[in-house]
């Protein structure tokens, strides 16, 4: 399958990998940088701190700041208007509701007010329905009715899942994206530098071999670190891979050759470290924000989707989520694997017929 | 069958400045017959780098023809590259591969299981052997520079200015090394702005200028000639001068 030549140059690219101290440092840090997301990333987020200022001091108002108490969204701060007004302003608290004096009596209850920074606080309409959603519970109380309507969640996977369960498979593809882009682009823009591929071209070595050792040893350094993190990530973060690893692990390899060929054919229209970054970045920047990596592809504007789903670091996040989430087997042929069959075919060709031996070496 | 044979090679490139054509090599032809050390010389910017790199197969051939052993550069550059060994004027490695890991590298592309330990000997580099090539002084870099050109026994070596940079004691054991290989039956086609280095080395040279050769032949011929017009001794320097004229070059 592979030639004596090719196997001796990967063991050659593997080699100056292991022998570069700071390269290493650099693939067991970057994997602990996506570990420590993750771990962040799961849990849950911390109460808002909501301040009540109770002038009113009734039956009504008190049964209020207890529903208030009882919602785990808020932590309820009971103060003084003044005092809790100014540790809003200081940005200590996400909100102040002011009970007014005349909020005794239901036929003329008076309007509470929510004070908040809204420059400050994002989630002011998760607030705002937290308590709108407590003042209508209190006010069937007091009236003793009960809710016309009832929602019951069924969950038709029959399995928890979390955001970080979501967000795993998004942020190995981007990973795979960053890793194997800087290892065949900015590596070939530096070979190229230094004149390390003019001196190889005046050998007869012929550029597939190049391609295929550097591919062969870049895709087994990111198998790796992929592997680290994907390992602290199921055992450290009880992270469940519902599908086969045999698919996952297909998809892994076939996405890393996507993007370690448009790796290539990125250095081989850069000269310098200086013209590759910003060409590295118009691929990828745009990708990591609309492929699906950290929020489902479907919340965005629907004209958008299209384009969107057509992007290879689409294809690679959705089909890995297919497979680790909804337990897909990568020969489904779905949308997204599909798409992870198409892209290593467009990359190969692009790849080839950017990497014009003779130019790239000059 | 010729070792080398050269007919009328044309080069030219845009010029990024001017974006006129800039004729690079124009109408270059020469002939290698026998075991020989051939000299290009000639200023900066005459060409001499092209005309090898067209020959070497690293640069493609707008006219004219160039072919080593009897096989055409430009229809097969891969058989061409298989019998020569190149030098270029700066050589880097990968990093942190030592000598004898870079020869085993470079032998692997030509499919020779070398021995590293013999051929660093031939470079007088045995005591090197897992040395980086970041560790070696000048000379020590250009005798493993043509150490790495030597890895597939070739017909025809090209060395591209190999002695710039070096001082007096690395030159004269580069210009030993350079001999000993010719006499081992190596044919060597050098570019070189040393007059000196030709006028010892070179069997052959020919004096390019503005893509062009404006003479050719033995050193001590065209000395003779010169030193006939002029009545006085001279030396390659001064036929060199004379025909190029004492104008800066870029």
């Amino acid at each position: 399958m592979f030639t004596s030549l090719q196997m001796h140059l990967a063991g050659v690219f593997l080699k100056i990998f292991l022998r570069n101290r700071q390269a290493i440092l650099f693939s067991l840090f970057f994997p602990l940088i996506f570990i420590g997301a993750f771990s962040f990333s799961g849990g849950e987020r911390d109460p808002f701190l909501i301040g009540v200022a109770d002038q009113s001091k009734s039956s009504i108002s008190s049964e209020f700041i207890q529903s208030l108490e009882a919602e785990d969204l808020f932590t309820v701060l009971e103060g003084d208007f003044a005092d809790l007004e100014s540790e809003l302003l200081a940005g200590d608290l996400e909100g102040l509701i002011l009970i007014p004096q005349n909020f005794v009596s239901l036929e003329e209850l008076g309007a509470l007010e929510f004070y908040v920074d809204a420059s400050q606080t994002r989630q002011v309409g998760v607030i705002q329905k937290a308590i709108d959603s407590s003042l209508i519970s209190i006010e069937r109380k007091i009236r003793n009715t009960s809710p016309l309507f009832k929602i019951e969640l069924k969950d038709v996977k029959a399995r928890p899942q979390r955001y970080i369960d979501f967000l795993l498979p998004g942020l190995l593809a981007f990973m795979i994206m960053n890793l194997s882009i800087a290892g065949s682009g900015f590596n070939v823009v530096e070979y190229r530098r230094r004149g390390i591929l003019k001196r190889l071209f005046v050998t007869p070595i012929r550029p597939r071999d190049f391609i295929v050792s550097i591919v062969l040893a870049r895709m087994l350094i990111v198998l790796v670190q992929l592997s680290v993190v994907l390992s602290i990530a199921l055992f450290a973060l009880d992270i469940r891979l519902v599908g086969s690893y045999f698919s996952f692990y297909l998809a892994v390899i076939l996405g890393t050759f996507i993007f370690l060929c448009i790796g290539f054919a990125l250095g081989s229209l850069a000269k310098t470290q200086e013209g590759i970054r910003p060409i590295v970045g118009l691929v990828t920047f745009p990708q990591i924000i609309l492929s699906g990596v950290f929020f489902p592809i479907s919340s965005m504007p629907e004209y958008i989707q299209p384009i969107v789903y057509s992007l290879p670091l689409s294809s690679l996040a959705s089909a890995l989520r297919d497979i680790a989430n909804d337990g897909a087997s990568f020969f489904s042929l779905s949308y997204p694997t599909f798409g992870v069959l198409i892209w290593v075919l467009i990359a190969f060709f692009v790849a080839t017929k950017f990497f014009v031996w003779k130019e790239v070496a000059k | 069958m010729s070792i080398v044979e050269v007919i009328d090679l044309q080069k030219s490139y845009l010029d990024p400045q001017t974006k006129n054509n800039f004729q690079a090599v124009d109408g270059v032809s020469f002939l290698l017959d026998e075991v020989q050390i051939f000299g290009i010389l000639g200023p900066n910017g005459a060409g001499k780098t092209t005309t090898l790199e067209m020959i070497e197969g690293l640069t493609d051939i707008d006219g004219g023809s160039a072919c080593v052993k009897g096989i055409n550069v430009a229809n097969n550059p891969f058989q061409v590259k298989e019998i020569i060994g190149v030098q270029l004027q700066s050589n880097e490695y990968f990093d942190s591969l030592s000598l004898e890991e870079l020869l085993i590298l470079f032998g692997k592309l030509y499919q020779n299981n070398i021995d590293a330990k013999d051929l660093l000997s031939k470079v007088d580099l045995s005591e090197k052997i897992n040395a980086k090539p970041e560790e070696l002084s000048g000379g020590q870099k250009q005798r493993f520079s043509i150490a790495c050109a030597l890895v597939n026994e070739p017909t025809v070596l090209f060395l591209d200015e190999p002695t710039t940079g070096l001082d007096p004691q690395a030159k004269h054991n580069l210009w030993q090394l350079i001999k000993e290989l010719n006499n081992s039956g190596m044919t060597i086609i050098l570019t070189t702005h040393n007059m000196e280095e030709a006028e010892t080395l070179c069997h052959k040279v020919a004096i390019m200028d503005k893509g062009q050769i404006i003479i050719e032949g033995k050193p001590l011929d065209l000395i003779h000639d010169i030193e006939t017009k002029s009545g006085k001794k001279e030396n390659l320097e001064t036929v060199f001068l004379s025909l190029t004229g004492r104008d800066l070059r870029d």
